[in-house]
């Protein structure tokens, strides 16, 4: 009697959404299953376009997906090598950071309707600012490593969220304006019959662009920059660190992906109900599809583009990303002095 | 006036010999020490580039002979290339760089010196090349340098 | 000429740096985008004011080895030098020999020189464009460059027996003939290669990316580029109208119509746009060959005189020289010759010594990346870190070639 009494009473914590949300969807093993399948998919279309087969040999009926299993595993077994010139402690554990920083997020990223971890009224402000911090973990990683090619990785990556920050808060807040709240959960709420990417499309772009500089895919992966600095910050890592890092740009990718559906395309609309009544979170798989198919856009750029030059970089940035951006909060402003209601 | 008329009425009175053993090809001996004053003629004439720079090793004459070879990118001289060659003294081989009238001397001359040891007065980066920064040997390209053959290695303790 | 380019100083090649503020960069011999090299790149800020490329990481002393071994010996030799262009580098060598021998090459046989050349020059563009378009991280053009390029070494293989290797001209003649059904077989692949051109142009050449990275960066001005002997496709996309191919009577290429194609704009978009260039007027010389093609003998008169009747009936049959017995030890009469050949990578230069024995006194060879590598150290001085890669990206220099 007992033991049936803690396992129910274990199944319905794990259900509940405190904890369901950052440990199961959309949180940490969502995360995993994302990590290990959109690398295989970026592998995949980039071979398509490039006449290749790809990663095929482990597992090939399945045409390889589980490579990145096998890499993973590979990752995990080899030996770990912290260089004799390094800060140690801040080399072993700006790694972790990396990985967890951009995850943190999630527990204010609502999955569906009320489905929330922590239900806060500044969800918007509070994913960005959180995600925002991740340059400094880089920064501290490239500095830990004490090798020139890090440093001239960490000062690009410097340069880079200054290239970007301002824009991608500042098309965010086009948005909350537009919707007069910061609540993310109320801002999907209001897109049920119109998503915001038609309303202000200047900010769907603007928060698009810099959203690729945010998670260093091409064309802006100036801070990895194999062909001049090697791996730019990540040089020195070795073993499951360099998994680690490797990881925590598509953590971070999935994350604003999430919030950019969540502000632009309507979030978990259509809401299934059939599947909402299983469980609350499964009603808002859309989301879940849509920030996945948003992924798998970006990461198919690196198929069509090369890599754009530090300085041109942080021109597009400046000179054409932060214009537009503040256009979108006019333009936002516009439509709310000319009355469109939602 | 045909380019051998013109090479012969400038060059007459610094070359030892001017010859011409091929249709495309016209050799310039001069002696050591009018090397530079040679070239600058040659240079005057339109071969503005070097296609290479060489020395042969001539132990039985205790010399080494340095070759330049200049060539020219405009149409009536492309043809044919200028050789203009040296002799320096096999145990002190030093003549005048002549990278300030061919600039792109400045590896074919470093390789010369690398590859048989003839020091380039004025040459401002005499240093290792292609051959290791340790080498202590003599120059490889030298008649008396041996090729050590590595033979083949087969089985083990 | 002019007095400025006259006043060219070493000097030049770099600009004032202040000791204290640069910032040192080791680039390779282990480093992603180095090849067999290391670079010294002194940055002042994200300026480059100084490059220093120390190159010999992969010298095997060809010049020396040759005088060890006889002459024909060193045709293997030397096309290991620029294993993706190997019968253009080996031809040089080839025409030097013939020249100090005195031998006429029969009709055929120079026209499967120039085939196989051709095939070796598109082959070696298409690595080259490869490299530039991984040296901005564009994948694609990498892999197609180099997928596309296997076309090429095929038809080299069905013609020659060996995918990079070929020692396919050999002093007198080639070693085998056309194989049949091999002009249909090469119509088709230029017919792919036409509109694969077409796709390289949409996803590479006129991708906003390619553009911003490679237009107008690392210009070579025209009195520069003649002035520093720089050669192939980096001269004459700075507007001077140079080719080996024009100077030096070897293969067909004084019976064939073909253009040199020039670019004025020297800069490293239009040193990748030549190659393009190149390879549709190398497809058109493959065409015009397969059409002339005489009959005829492939290896000289003199030399098949000596082959016994038997073989001489099998050569026939199969279509493959069988080597005389001379070729063990051929003497050339002393003297020396010198021959330029273009190759992929641009002009390269022979100077054989001959003291009469069977060995070669010297032979001197200067290849067209050990003259280009005064690029690396002189355009990327001024502009910024990131644009080494494109401009050692646009040079094709290959170390393998310049180090011998």
């Amino acid at each position: 009697m007992m033991v049936l009494e803690i396992i129910e009473y274990i199944i319905r914590l794990i259900l509940s959404p405190p904890i369901f949300a950052p440990i199961i969807y959309p949180g940490l093993v969502t995360v995993l299953v994302i990590l290990l399948s959109i690398i295989w998919v970026e592998r995949k279309i980039a071979a398509k376009v490039q006449l290749r087969y790809g990663p095929l040999y482990v597992s090939k009926p399945i045409g390889g997906a589980l490579q990145m299993l096998a890499d993973a595993t590979r990752f995990f077994f080899q030996e770990i090598i912290v260089p004799r010139d390094a800060d140690s402690i801040a080399f072993l554990i700006a790694p972790a950071a990396s990985l967890v920083l951009p995850l943190l997020p999630i527990v204010f990223v609502p999955a569906a309707p009320s489905f929330v971890a922590i239900s806060v009224e500044y969800s918007l402000p509070l994913v960005l600012a959180i995600s925002a911090l991740t340059p400094i973990v880089i920064i501290v990683m490239a500095w830990a490593a004490n090798n020139k090619f890090t440093i001239i990785g960490g000062i690009r990556e410097a340069f880079m969220v200054i290239a970007y920050e301002l824009s991608l808060f500042i098309s965010a807040l086009a948005m909350a304006i537009f919707y007069g709240t910061l609540n993310l959960e109320d801002i999907v709420s209001m897109q049920k019959s119109l998503p915001g990417v038609i309303l202000n499309p200047l900010a769907a772009i603007t928060f698009f662009v810099a959203m690729v500089m945010a998670t260093s895919r091409l064309p802006f992966d100036i801070v990895e920059g194999e062909q001049e600095i090697v791996a730019g910050p990540f040089t020195e890592y070795t073993g499951i660190l360099y998994g680690l890092v490797m990881g925590a740009g598509y953590v971070q990718l999935y994350i604003l992906c999430l919030v950019f559906v969540e502000l632009f395309l309507s979030g978990w609309y259509p809401y299934i109900g059939l599947l909402g009544e299983i469980y609350p979170a499964l009603g808002g798989v859309s989301l879940f599809i849509k920030a996945y198919l948003l992924m798998v856009f970006i990461v198919f750029l690196r198929s069509v583009y090369g890599r754009y030059r530090l300085d041109q970089a942080i021109s597009i940035g400046w000179k054409s990303l932060l214009p537009l951006s503040l256009a979108s909060v006019f333009l936002s402003l516009g439509l709310l002095a000319a009355g469109v209601v939602i | 006036m045909n380019l051998r008329e013109k090479i012969e009425e400038k060059l007459k009175d610094i070359a030892t010999s001017i010859e011409y053993p091929r249709p495309d090809l016209i050799v310039i001996a001069v002696n050591r020490d009018r090397i530079m004053e040679a070239a600058q003629r040659i240079v005057e004439l339109g071969f503005d580039h070097l296609a290479s720079v060489e020395g042969v090793d001539l132990p039985k004459e205790n010399a080494i002979e340095v070759i330049y070879h200049a060539e020219s990118y405009e149409e009536e001289l492309r043809n044919t290339i200028v050789e203009l060659k040296t002799r320096v003294a096999r145990d002190d081989p030093k003549l005048q760089s002549l990278i300030n009238v061919w600039p792109n001397a400045l590896y074919l001359e470093r390789e010369t010196w690398d590859m048989l040891g003839v020091v380039f007065e004025g040459h401002p980066e005499l240093k290792r090349l292609l051959l290791p920064p340790w080498w202590d040997d003599i120059p490889p390209l030298r008649k008396d340098y041996k090729v050590k053959v590595e033979g083949i290695i087969v089985g083990t303790k | 000429m002019e007095q400025s380019s006259l006043t060219f100083r070493y000097k030049e090649l770099e600009r004032a740096w202040d000791g204290e503020k640069v910032y040192e960069v080791f680039i390779g011999p282990q480093h992603p985008a180095s090849g067999h090299m290391r670079f010294i790149v002194r940055l002042d800020g994200d300026i480059i004011v100084n490059v220093e490329p120390d190159i010999g990481y992969v010298h095997r002393t060809m010049e020396k080895l040759a005088e060890t071994k006889e002459y024909i010996k060193s045709i293997p030799l030397f096309e290991r030098a620029t294993i993706i262009d190997s019968n253009n580098i080996t031809l040089g060598y080839v025409r030097a020999l013939e020249k100090l021998l005195g031998i006429e090459v029969p009709p055929r046989a120079r026209y499967l020189r120039t085939l196989l050349s051709e095939i070796n020059r598109i082959a070696s563009h298409l690595y080259g464009l490869g490299l530039a378009g991984i040296f901005i991280n564009h994948s694609t053009m990498f892999m197609w460059g180099f997928g596309d390029r296997e076309i090429w070494l095929q038809l080299a293989e069905e013609l020659t027996g060996a995918r990079l290797t070929h020692t396919y001209s050999i002093p007198g003649g080639v070693r085998s003939d056309l194989p049949q059904d091999f002009k249909d077989r090469a119509l088709k692949a230029i017919r792919y290669m036409e509109r694969r051109l077409k796709d390289y142009m949409k996803i590479f050449f006129n991708n906003p990316v390619t553009v911003a990275r490679y237009k107008d960066i690392g210009i070579l001005k025209k009195e520069d580029a003649k002035r520093l002997g720089i050669v192939g496709p980096n001269l004459r996309a700075s507007g001077v109208r140079y080719d080996a191919r024009l100077v030096e009577d070897y293969g067909a290429y004084r019976e064939i119509d073909f253009e040199v194609p020039v670019r004025e704009e020297g800069d490293a978009l239009s040193r990748l746009l030549l190659r393009i260039d190149e390879i549709k007027i190398s497809m058109d010389i493959i065409r015009q060959v397969l059409e002339k093609i005489p009959d005829g003998p492939i290896l000289a008169e003199k030399y098949l005189r000596l082959i016994p009747p038997k073989l001489r009936k099998t050569m026939e049959e199969t279509g493959r020289v069988k080597f005389p017995g001379l070729f063990a030890s051929l003497r050339p009469p002393p003297g020396e010759a010198t021959a330029r050949v273009e190759m992929g990578h641009g002009e390269v230069f022979y100077h054989i010594i001959s003291d009469g024995s069977p060995k070669p006194y010297r032979v001197r060879i200067v290849t067209p990346s050990f003259r280009n590598l005064l690029l690396l150290r002189y355009l990327p001085v001024g502009h910024r870190f990131m644009d080494f890669p494109a401009i050692y990206g646009s040079v094709d220099y290959f170390p393998p070639e310049a180090d011998r």
